[in-house]
Order: structure tokens, then sequence, then C-alpha cells
């Protein structure tokens, strides 16, 4: 047989392939036992694990469902107070926080210049003396920005930082700072009341986002489905005040498109309107107090200002006034404005007025037993930061310690706080994830996942029960981290630091120890030991629902501020809103896919930023669903498809914050925009929150389409869109 | 006549690819080493001569989904005090010196869309070798008849047994 080359090579080549056919062998195909059984590891049954949620400030009670070590899946924890079983997609998606690919897997030491993102990897020893000589080189010239922790980590944070003659900063962008400062100047209590949704028959809500994301998102969601459907031929009604149709205003009976930073005004012309029908429950001192205050609000001027017509007015009070049970709420955009907190207020009289405080449906305040060893931190404005940036500025202070915050994301640049970045001498963070200010760090000290690390949750306001939560280590810890309780602590313990009375030896013995303080406070039956196991088991403790506190005091308003806008009406004729994704919520939960893929439930856009437009707008600037548009405000400008959404008014522009990072991570990085880069510098006046609503912008088209990706195929024609509601409640 | 061979060859070659394919996807080929153990673990020698039960070892069928392959520990309880070792016994030892998990090919594998358990089969008073063949009389181990729908579906229907879709796919 003759056989060429060619003929030789093809054959050659067949049966290489053939050959491959059967090869592929991949790592499953292994069955790896253990050296030594667990005792408490079936393999194929799985553990479920009672711990706390940490995505955001809330802290639900999660089960983890664990095989063989590894984390599979999580629900709510049915036994716990605040969340009741449920869990949110945010608290879904954590395990993505777990696993994700690109987690800091040990410490890291800067290599070369600051910024460069370039780092190598260190001992732990060494990492921890380098922190430690910092602190040491610089004494009493330590600030520490942390996300908002609770518990017996906020305790050992402040313990610290007083020790060592630093500040601490909770930090995390949130209307909660102008409704605790509302609350405290309303009621003089300074903390989050219960807004009981669930009893209520009528709510009037200003822009709280309660459905999307605001406080405690599942703990409104539970009530406000017993709200709706809970009670048998109760259907509470709900009412939505806002400029842009967000997913709670979409589930409302009706929508109020109001003039963003107007507010707090038509909450007055409510006010005014019970009032003058005899229709409010004062007392009598506070009768002549309320009238005061809204003689100098004419109704045309309250009718001119928020664009709000007279006859709308007049029946939302009526609605108001004689529901059994009312109640009126107050955030996200009705709070991010400079009169934040009179807005806030003035919704707060609307609740004297109607005289639901302290009754079911209506606020109610509870505080967790004084005599509880665990204490409640208030979170900082934005304003607290600016005040760190100048002590920075002026030399007094010179490390900066970061703690699962990140405000060169979620602080506009035009705040400046990048200068502390410049400034500092020393950088450190004990993120788990490359995010934009550890990037500039100078030492990454990386902490556990939540989900390897024990803390406890003491549950703020919000629930008639006293609450605390146990969160425990459910795997063990997938990379060479450390708890960042233990660093702290043992960083109090090293030679040369100033004396700190923190004598625990690890951060799990201080939290045990604080547990059994409150064993002997509440007087537990079993031995501490047993105690201990219980909680564990259940995820927490939570007592006997408390009486509600009085509320001594009562206060309308003062007087309301107008709302103060960044860039004059001409050059910008646009509101401009920044509002919290669903699942993004400020951009930390930007690298799990997940809730990259989970589409925004309004416009079912996915993986990326959109300007939403009014479609009216749109038509003037010849703009369809998905061309790009450039928003441009004095501060900076961006650009990003537009989506066009007969739900905001025709004067409003608005962008979901959390996209656009510069870092995080391969899923987040170099994706969408971040509407929070273009703001002005501005607050509110009393909370000192950034007022992320008052800033001003035009728009552009680019003449180009952008990359838009929508679940929904049949909303990214004109036709629908066109033909729709016009902005118009 | 050129043409001819090549075509005859290329026939034949893929007649072998294709076969190979066959025979190893119906699990009853083993080429190449592919279900070779790490250790010559024989059933024959543990199940048969010593009459260890099948339990002893693979404890997880009873309480679990899966019946699961022993620990190291486990081989060792024995395997420490032997009166004579041989090359394969001495590997365990090595394994366990070393602290290092014995990689065992993994022979069985269902689909992740079908949720089987060993323990509902016991419990309907199943032996092992009903499903698994005689295992104490093989030396090595084979790769087992191919566990497909229609296995599991003719056993069912022969012992009476829910055929219902979400028996199994849930």
């Amino acid at each position: 047989m003759d056989l060429k080359r060619r003929d030789f090579l093809k054959t050659v080549g067949l049966t290489a392939a053939g050959s491959l056919l059967p090869g592929c062998t991949q790592a499953s195909h292994k069955l790896i036992p253990y050296l030594l059984p667990d005792d408490e590891i079936i393999p194929g049954i799985a553990n479920w694990y009672a711990t706390v949620c940490q995505e955001c400030e809330a802290g639900c009670g999660i089960i983890v469902r664990v095989m063989e070590g590894r984390a599979k899946k999580i629900e709510g924890n049915p036994t716990h107070p605040l969340n009741q079983g449920k869990l949110c997609a945010v608290g879904q998606a954590s395990l993505q926080g777990l696993y994700n690919p690109d987690r800091i897997r040990g410490p890291l030491q800067r290599d070369g210049t600051r910024g460069e993102e370039k780092f190598r990897p260190i001992g732990w020893e060494e990492g921890l003396s380098r922190w430690v000589s910092a602190l040491q080189k610089h004494p009493k010239g330590a600030v520490m920005v942390s996300r908002p922790v609770f518990g017996t980590l906020a305790h050992l944070f402040s313990e610290f930082m007083r020790g060592i003659s630093g500040e601490l900063h909770f930090y995390r962008p949130s209307d909660e700072v102008a409704v605790r400062a509302a609350n405290r100047l309303s009621f003089g209590i300074e903390s989050l009341p219960q807004y009981d949704l669930a009893n209520a028959t009528y709510l009037l809500s200003f822009g709280a986002p309660f459905v999307d994301r605001w406080l405690s998102p599942v703990h409104f969601g539970v009530a406000y489905g017993k709200m709706r459907q809970g009670r048998p031929g109760v259907r509470g009604q709900f009412v939505q005040v806002e400029p842009r149709l967000s997913l709670t205003g979409a589930s409302a009976d009706r929508w109020v498109p109001i003039r963003p930073g107007t507010e707090g005004l038509l909450a007055m012309g409510i006010g005014q309107a019970i009032l003058k029908r005899g229709r409010g429950r004062l007392a009598k001192g506070d009768r002549s107090r309320f009238e005061r205050l809204y003689a100098p609000f004419p109704v045309d001027r309250i009718e001119a200002q928020t664009e709000v017509p007279r006859e709308d007015i007049i029946r939302l009070a009526d609605e108001f006034s004689s529901a059994a049970a009312p109640l009126a709420i107050g955030g996200g955009i009705a709070a991010a404005q400079t009169n934040g907190t009179d807005t806030l207020m003035a919704i707060n009289a609307l609740n004297i007025l109607s005289g639901n405080l302290n009754r079911p449906g209506g606020i109610r305040f509870f505080q967790p037993p004084r005599n509880l060893p665990f204490e409640e931190d208030p979170p900082s404005g934005e304003e607290t930061l600016e005040k760190v940036r100048s002590r920075f500025d002026e030399g007094r202070r010179s490390v900066l310690m970061l703690y699962q915050a990140n405000p060169l994301f979620t602080l506009p640049p035009s705040m400046r706080f990048g200068e502390v970045f410049k400034k500092a001498d020393f950088i450190v963070s004990f993120s788990s994830f490359m995010d934009e200010s550890t990037a500039m760090a100078d030492l990454i000290l990386p902490d556990h996942f939540f989900l390897e690390n024990w803390s406890d949750h003491l549950q703020k306001g919000i629930i008639s029960v006293p609450a605390v939560g146990l969160a425990q280590p459910v795997v063990m810890p997938l990379y060479d981290t450390r708890a960042v309780g233990d660093l702290v602590l043992s960083a109090a313990r090293a030679e040369g630091m100033p004396k700190v009375d923190l004598p625990w030896k690890n951060f799990r013995e201080m939290m045990q120890g604080r547990w059994r303080d409150l064993s002997n406070l509440q007087a537990f039956e079993d031995p501490f030991e047993t105690t201990w196991i219980k909680r564990l088991q259940q995820g927490g403790w939570w007592g006997a629902p408390g009486d509600p506190l009085p509320v001594q005091k009562r206060e309308p308003p003062a007087s309301i501020a107008q709302a103060r806008f960044e860039g004059d009406e001409k050059t910008f004729p646009f509101y401009f809103h920044p509002f919290p994704s669903l699942g993004l919520n400020d951009g930390a939960g930007a690298n799990r896919p997940w809730l990259q893929e989970l589409p925004d439930t309004v416009t079912t856009a996915v993986w990326g930023s959109w300007i939403e437009i009014n479609p009216r707008t749109a038509e003037r600037l010849g703009l369809r669903t998905g061309d790009m548009v450039r928003v441009i405000s004095a501060f900076g400008q961006l650009e990003a498809p537009a989506v066009l959404f007969p739900g905001t008014r025709p004067d409003l522009i608005s962008i979901p914050i959390g996209q656009g990072h510069s870092a995080y991570g391969r899923y987040a990085k170099g994706r969408g925009v971040n509407p929070l880069s273009i703001l002005a510098p501005l607050v509110d006046q009393k909370s000192g929150a950034l007022a992320s609503g008052a800033t001003r912008v035009r728009i552009e088209r680019v003449g180009r389409p952008g990359n838009l990706v929508l679940i929904d195929q049949t909303a990214q024609g004109d036709k629908r869109n066109s033909g729709a509601a016009r902005g118009e409640a | 006549m050129q043409r001819w061979t090549g075509a005859l060859l290329a026939l034949i070659v893929l007649g072998i690819a294709l076969s190979v394919g066959f025979f190893y996807s119906q699990g009853s080929a083993d080429f190449w080493g592919q279900d070779r153990q790490p250790v010559a673990f024989s059933h024959r020698l543990h199940a048969g001569r010593l009459r260890i039960d099948c339990l002893f070892c693979h404890r997880g069928a009873q309480i679990s989904p899966v019946a699961s392959i022993p620990p190291l520990s486990l081989c060792l309880s024995c395997h420490r005090s032997l009166k004579a070792q041989t090359p394969e016994t001495e590997k365990v030892l090595a394994y366990w010196n070393s602290r290092q998990p014995i990689p065992w090919v993994r022979l069985q594998r269902l689909p992740d869309f079908v949720r089987f358990t060993h323990q509902i089969h016991l419990y309907a008073g199943f032996q092992c070798t009903d499903c698994h063949g005689e295992v104490a009389q093989m030396s090595g181990t084979p790769r087992a008849p191919t566990y497909e729908m229609g296995w599991c579906i003719s056993c069912h229907k022969r012992n009476r047994a829910s055929e219902d879709c979400f028996t199994c796919h849930y």
C-alpha cells in the first residue's frame, strides 16, 4: 500500500481525535475521602447553621445550608423577628461574595506608588507589625471609616479608637442619617422607630423606597404584604409621593409625581387641610402651635411649588384624616435634598396630627432594654467625612483605616475625599475585595467573609421586640484571611501601643463575654454553656415585646427651608436623581453576577447603567430607548444608554447607583457609570447627609446606540412607551 | 487507487474511534487505565473473603443520599496492624503518613437533575447487590451497569414504586 505523507498526517490526526473522545477527565471524577471522619458531617446530608446576613445594615437572620463544609444555599431564619424567614436577593447572593474569584486571599503590601494597584503578598506577622508601627509612628493620628456594624464589633472598634485617641465613623450612604435627625428633632428620640405598616390602613409615603431598598427591605416587604392582604376584609390603601416612579411607587394605589424638594411643603399642605377641617387629633396646646406653623403656607403657593393640584392635596388630607390607622413615612429622594430633615419633620408632623404615635399601625419607638450590654452607634453623614478630610488637610490626622467602606466610590469626587488618600501617611484596609478605596491602600489585611466569621448584631428599632442576632462561621475560612476583631485585639496588645482595656485573647471570647452578661441580665435558667449553644442554634436572642417608649416631645418643624439646587435652571434644566438599585445597593453588590443579572424590576435592565428619561423629553431630543445620552452637571459628565420611562417627571433624569466601578473585580470593573461622580457637594443642612438629589443637570444626545440589555423586549420599541402615560398620576 | 486507500483508512480510523467511544460511554470498557484506582483495592478480598459488611465502609448508604467512601482512618483501623504488608497496602500507609487522602476514581455518577438517595432504597428492603452486582466476587471494581432512567423505571415498575417525574426530578 502506498501511503503518502499527507494521508499519514490525516490518519494520525483522526486517531488523536478519536483517542481524545473518552479522555476528558475532570476533577469531579475523583472521590476524595476524609482522612478522619468529621462528627458533624455526613456526606450527602446538609447541615443548616443559623447566622446573620451582613450584606446591608438590616441584619436579617439567615440559615445556611452547608454540605461537606461548603455553603450551598441561604434562606431567611424563620424565627428571626425582623425578616421572619424571608430574605432578599442580596442576601441570597452573598454566597457569591464568599466564593468570589476576586476575593483578597491574604495580606498584601503595596508595591510601587499608591493607587498603582500593584501589591505583593506578605505574611500576617509582617502585616500586623507594619500596621502597628504605623499607629505608633502617628500617635492620635488614626481615623477609622467602617461600614455600620452593630454589637460587639462596634464596641471593640470604639474602645480601640478611643484608646489610641483616634476617631471612628460608621458610614454607608443612607437616608437613615436624616431619618434619625428628624426623629430627634420631632420626638426627642434619635433612633429608628417601628413603622407599623402591617397594621396601617392608609399609608402615605413620601419617597420612602421601602419595597426597593430602605432601612430593612425584607422586614418592610413582609409588613407590606400584611398591610395589603394579611387582614380579612381590610386592604390598606397606599399612596406614594415621589418624582420618579420607583418599584415602591409602582406597587402603590396612586402615584403623586411631585416636584423634587417640595415633599415637605406638600406635607404642610396636607396638614393644614386636615387642621382646617377640624380632623386633627391634637392636644389643645398643640393646636395653636400647628396653626402658627401652617399659617405662612397658603395652599396656592403649595400648589404652585409642588405641582400637585389643590384637589389632590385636599383628597390626600381627607383620606389621611379619615383613615382608621393612617401612617406617613418619608425617605429616599424626599430625604436626599438640602432640606431633607425639614421635609421628614413635616411628615412626622402629619403623624403627630393624626395621633398615631405609639398606636398600632402608627409610629412606635422601641429601644432595647437599657441594660442590654450592646450599644447603638449611629451612622455618620457625608458632612462628617468632609470634616475628616479637613483634619487630614491640616495634618492633624494621618492614618486612614477602612473597614468595608468605600468612600472613593460612594462619595462624589466634588467632596474631595480623594485628598485624604493623597495626604494620608498610611492607609490600611480590612476589606475582602479590591474596591476603589482598598486599591489605594498601603496595606491590606483582609477580614474573613461574614459567613466565615463570628459577630453579633443588635437590632436597631424597626421591630417591637428586643433582638440581638448571633453570627457564627458556617464554613472554614477559604483563604489566608483573619477576623478583623482578632486583628484589632492583637494590635491593642502589641508592645508600645497606648494601654487599651481589651483583655480578651480573641474576638470570639470577647463576644462570648458579652453574651454571658446578657445571659446574666436576662436571667436565663440554663448554665451559660447551654444558653450559648441554644443561641447559636436559634441564631440569636429575642425577648418579649416591650412597651413603646413614651414620646414626650411632639414638635412640628419651625419652618421648612427651600431646597437648594446646584446649577442654574437655564443651563441645567433637569433635576437629577441617583437612586439605589435593588440588587447593587450602593455599589457593593456589583461584583456578584447574580445581582448583575437581576433585572431592574421596572425597566428590566441588566448588567449595566441606564438613564431614565420621560418619553416627552426624549421626543424633544429625538432620543429612543437604547440611544446614548450624555448627562452633564457642573461637576462632571457621564454617558449611558437611555430608557424611555413614562414613570418619571419630564424634568427629571434618574440613574441607578451601583455601577461604574474602576476596580472591585472582574464583574464590576469598567461596567456602566457611577451617577454619584457628578454630584455637587451639597448636604442636608440639619443632618449632614449627602443631598444626592440636589444637583441639576442637562442632557445631550451622543448620537450612537448604547449597549443596553433589557429583559423585556416589548419595551424596547418606542411605540409602547410613547403611547403610555405622560408622567402624571 | 490512492484516493481509495485514503478513504478506507479514514473509515477504519473513524470506526475504531467510534467503537472506543461507544464502549467507554457504555461503561463496559477500561481503556488506558481510565478507571484504574490509585490503590488496587479489591472488593473480592474485603467484602468476599473477609466478609466485611458493605455498610461498614459505605456508612452513608443508610443515612444519606450518598453511600460515601470511608475516611482513610477507617482503612487504617485494620491496615495499621497487618501481619505482612504488600506493595499495595504500603501505598495506603504512605497516603496516611503523608496525610493525603486517596484520590479514588469516581465510577458512578448520576447527573445533577436526578435526586437519588440510597437511604430510601435500603429501607425498602433492597440489597446492595441488587443494583451493584456481586461486588464480593469482583477483584477490580468495574463500572456498574448504566444507571440510566430506563433502568430505574423498569425496576420501579417491577416493584410498583412511584413513576411520577417528581419522585426523582425535583
